[in-house]
């Protein structure tokens, strides 16, 4: 493999590992404040990219992908807040069991209403002008819409720093991170604050599905693809962690990206994933950057 | 007690016997009726078809055949699910082995496909044995996660490689000639199913499936009354993986053909929204569950393809939510329904918990129970020894270099302000926590480090300070599981457990006052009684060494007189060496016959409740005004 080829998988690697850690992001902040694990957080990624590619091609140029990704990222926000409202909130006290299953049972809900709206067929949208082109360096073409999703995944990064640490509402999520029981004795609205919580986690959900859309066929199988690699990368990085996740998003995609481009592992590219989380969590079962459980 | 019926908690109309045996005709009729159904389902079909030529009839014996084989694998699948609480993501990939297995050695080496059956079972509880090592290193959330990277690992393996066929899979697999008849396979998978019902059933019953059951409620418990969760729930994964395995075969069989999805991990919210659809919480629940999924799919799916999905997680979403019991429980809740609107009590409700059991504590009966510990102890010999026992979280220093003695037959006290370490010191002497230096030596051995399980079953029995017992088992169960897990049965795959040790249960539990409760929920009960149990738990132990953390916190003084009465004549007539800690002194002095005294993590001073009331130093530091009240 020549250097030039090198870069050119790693760039694809931070692209895939830019819109993962988006996605993953959201069911990470969702878990560490709700300790809840949302079964139902790739649904939410999938509805986002299919109202994207519609809006898009609805309104055509560049326009459209724009007002797409805003649509979505509102409507799914809409979904998230009821989802909270009308589900989660019955069942934060409940064992985890049942929380695993009501949010299992949403994702059902979810996949099915997906297909009713949007029918089983993969769907298409070009990525939107500004950004459509590719760059040529070495002899090897960049796709200009990598870099744009691996420019938007620094970004929402540096917005996730900036909210848990510079504002009110950060210095809540992380008080109800670190003890929610006192949290609920200082006076903070906790209900407010779990749904804020869980639809920015939608919000999150819904801006990886739209940044991923024109990278990607838009299907109706893509939240369970998502979401077992979300699992993949919180496991890897520690549930409950943002730097955690954003390591594990690049293991991840690397490992996926030199994976698919080499004929004898291409098969296997993403059984490597599952290797890695499986040998992570033998070692840390709390993952790489994660605090352990009380186990018993 | 003078008049015997103080105190007696209030039943309803009918007698207990008789609302048992009308539930216990319910269930009985339901399981007869679904084995009538599965039994008469090829003649049905056979005089259906009769009726409407357009329909075949081998079209039904074939959706009969699929349903028996989902019921087989859901009520294994429950194994884990409803009777340990635990969410598995893999058992689709166990499902698949097993499919695989007749497949493969169909294709490869010709073996009939009833031989390669033998082995589907045997190959996917090896795979299951495996995986489950690596996925039971993690607990809950993390044991599920885990799960399903072992599902996807299984599933690219059955996906890439092209030895069993890749993403095509394996096709064409033949029956026996014996077996080509629809109604003949019908049966022969009938049987085999029941067969292995009934084998897990006996599983369930057994004392093993009472372990299964107390970690299921509580892990913390479980593992305090002497059980190694961990070999428990590996061993209850792996025989989920071997009903897997041969449900998977069954499949491979009359379907003939595996192929890789069967593996991918969204396939498991096949057993899942069965189980709940049918009730995790009886054994044929999901077997119920199976056969109404399968109606519901046949009627929905042909018609609404897009909408079952949307329809099947509403209905899941409303079990959750609503039913937790599924449709095997919908009888008990259609009655308490209609006792609601009729406005009458719940006929479930038998008796009402007040919170007295401890009032009606008879001593003398506790003394003579057989299930506590009557070693003729030598007083006065070291039981317990405590050196330089340390622990540190992050940087609070909890325990600092803490020696300590209880002698035999004692009654030690270990007293202190909040925040001096005796939880953590009860935490790291029952294993719950590892301390970072120090040694913790029990009746001659050294048990520094030791596993939870291991030290309780080496004879020291716990009482937490916040009330931990298994909530939805019943009162006497919660103690006879306490002592078929001390006395080690629970490593008998076979006999019925709520048989075994029932009288010694029930003796203790009439010695404590929770006599007339013993067939309640435990969670029912009040706080006071649960604590009753909690004790209760402890003694049923038949432990050397009973540690009580602020065993009367929350009772009044006539209780606490009561309860410390109890555990001081079982101390001296019956052997049993106490070490507790509480902050009541008129408690610490009028039982303690050692009290130390920590502060902050260190032991400041040791002695007679004398030596203790009168030394300086704790009255400065500790006591002060209270011990000077408490000693008047």
């Amino acid at each position: 493999m020549s250097p030039g080829q090198l870069l050119l998988f790693a760039v694809g690697g931070l692209a895939t590992a830019a819109y993962l850690f988006i996605v993953t992001a959201g069911l990470s902040l969702v878990f560490g404040a709700l300790r809840i694990i949302n079964m139902a957080h790739g649904s939410l990624y999938m509805i986002a990219a299919f109202v994207t590619v519609v809006v898009a091609n609805r309104l055509g140029a560049s326009f459209g992908f724009w007002t797409g990704l805003l649509l979505a990222v509102m409507l799914t926000g809409v979904i998230g807040a009821v989802i909270e409202i009308l589900v989660l909130r019955r069942i934060y006290k409940e064992e985890h069991l049942v929380q695993l299953l009501g949010t299992y049972a949403l994702s059902l809900v979810a996949a099915g209403a997906v297909r009713l709206f949007f029918g089983a067929s993969y769907r298409t949208v070009r990525p939107p002008d500004i950004v459509s082109g590719s760059l040529n360096i070495g002899g090897f073409r960049y796709s200009g819409y990598a870099v744009f999703m691996i420019a938007s995944a620094v970004l929402i990064a540096i917005g996730v720093y900036l909210l848990l640490y510079r504002t009110a509402l950060g210095r809540n999520i992380r008080a109800a991170v670190s003890d929610p029981e006192l949290l609920n004795v200082s006076g903070v609205n906790v209900s407010r604050l779990y749904t804020t919580v869980f639809v920015i986690g939608a919000g999150l959900a819904a801006l990886g599905g739209a940044i991923v859309a024109p990278s990607q066929a838009v299907g109706a199988s893509m939240d369970t693809d998502v979401l077992v690699l979300a699992f993949a990368i919180s496991v890897i990085g520690g549930l409950g962690s943002i730097v955690g996740t954003a390591v594990g998003a690049l293991i991840v995609g690397e490992v996926i990206s030199f994976g698919l481009n080499n004929q004898y592992t291409n098969q296997f590219a993403i059984a490597f994933v599952f290797i890695i989380m499986a040998a992570v969590l033998t070692v840390r079962p709390w993952g790489l950057f994660g605090r352990p459980e009380q186990e018993l | 007690m003078s008049s015997p019926d103080a105190g007696r908690p209030q039943t309803s109309r009918l007698p207990a016997w008789l609302r048992r045996a009308r539930r216990g005709r319910l269930r009985l009729a339901v399981t007869v009726l679904l084995v009538l159904f599965a039994l008469l389902i090829p003649p049905l079909s056979g005089f259906y078809e009769q009726l409407n030529p357009d329909v075949s009839s081998k079209f039904y014996i074939f959706l009969g055949t699929s349903a028996l084989v989902l019921a087989l694998w859901s009520v294994s699948y429950n194994l884990m699910l409803g009777y340990t609480g635990m969410v598995s993501y893999a058992h689709a990939a166990y499902f698949g082995v097993g499919a695989y297995t007749v497949a493969f050695l169909f294709k490869r080496f010709q073996l009939p496909a009833l031989e390669g059956l033998v082995l589907a079972p045997v190959v996917a509880a090896a795979v299951g044995l495996v995986t489950g090592l690596v996925a039971l290193r993690a607990v809950r959330l993390y044991f599920s996660l885990l799960t399903l990277a072992i599902s996807q690992l299984l599933f690219s393996i059955a996906f890439s490689w092209c030895t069993i066929g890749c993403d095509n899979g394996i096709h064409g697999i033949q029956l026996p000639d014996q077996l080509s008849d629809y109604t003949t396979l019908y049966y022969f998978v009938g049987a085999v199913v029941g067969i292995a019902m009934l084998i897990m059933f006996a599983v369930v019953r057994s004392p093993f499936g009472a372990a299964l059951a107390a970690i299921r409620e509580n892990r913390r418990r479980a593992s305090a009354i002497g059980l190694n969760v961990k070999a428990y729930e590996l061993t209850v994964f792996t025989l989920a993986s071997l009903f897997a395995g041969l449900a998977g075969g069954l499949f491979a069989v009359f379907q003939q053909e595996a192929y890789p999805e069967l593996l991918y991990w969204t396939n498991n919210a096949q057993p899942i929204v069965v189980a709940l659809l049918g009730g995790t919480g009886a054994f044929l629940g999901p077997a119920l569950g199976a056969f109404i999924y399968t109606v519901l799919d046949n009627a929905i799916s042909k018609q609404f393809p897009y909408q079952f999905d949307v329809i099947l997680g509403a209905i899941v979403l409303g079990v959750v939510l609503l039913v937790p019991g599924g449709v095997w429980d919908a009888p008990a809740l259609l009655g308490a329904l209609r006792a609601r609107i009729r406005g009458g009590e719940d006929e479930e409700q038998q008796a009402e918990s007040t919170g007295e059991a401890i009032r009606r504590i008879d001593v003398a009966k506790a003394v003579k129970a057989g299930a506590i510990e009557s070693d003729a102890v030598p007083r006065g010999e070291t039981l317990l020894r405590l050196d330089g026992l340390s622990k540190a979280f992050g940087g609070l220093q909890a325990v600092q270099s803490v020696s300590l003695q209880v002698k035999q037959g004692d009654r030690h006290a270990i007293i202190g302000p909040n925040g001096a370490g005796k939880s953590t010191l009860f935490d790291l002497i029952t294993g719950r926590l590892k301390p970072d230096s120090g040694r913790v030596v029990f009746d001659g051995r050294d048990i520094t480090g030791k596993p939870a399980h291991t030290i309780a079953r080496s004879g020291i029995g716990r009482a937490f300070q916040i009330t931990s017992i298994f909530p939805r088992l019943t009162v006497r169960q919660n103690l006879q599981y306490a002592m078929l897990a001390n006395r080690g049965d629970t490593r008998r795959l076979l006999g019925w457990a709520d048989r075994i040790h029932r009288e010694d249960a029930l003796e203790l539990l009439d010695a404590v006052g929770l006599g007339a409760y013993a067939d309640l929920p435990a969670g029912q009960l009040s706080h006071g009684d649960q604590r009753a149990i909690e004790i209760a738990i402890s003694l049923a132990l038949g432990s050397k060494l009973v540690l009580l953390d602020e065993p009367t916190a929350g009772m009044s003084p006539y209780e606490t007189e009561k309860a410390m009465e109890l555990v001081r004549r079982l101390a001296t007539e019956r052997g049993l060496t106490l070490l507790f800690c509480e902050h009541d002194m008129q408690v610490v002095f009028g039982t303690a016959r050692t009290v130390t005294v920590m502060h902050l993590g260190r032991i400041l001073t040791e002695g007679t409740p004398d030596q203790v009331r009168s030394d300086p130093e704790v009255q400065k530091v500790y006591l002060g005004v209270e011990l000077e009240e408490a000693g008047a």
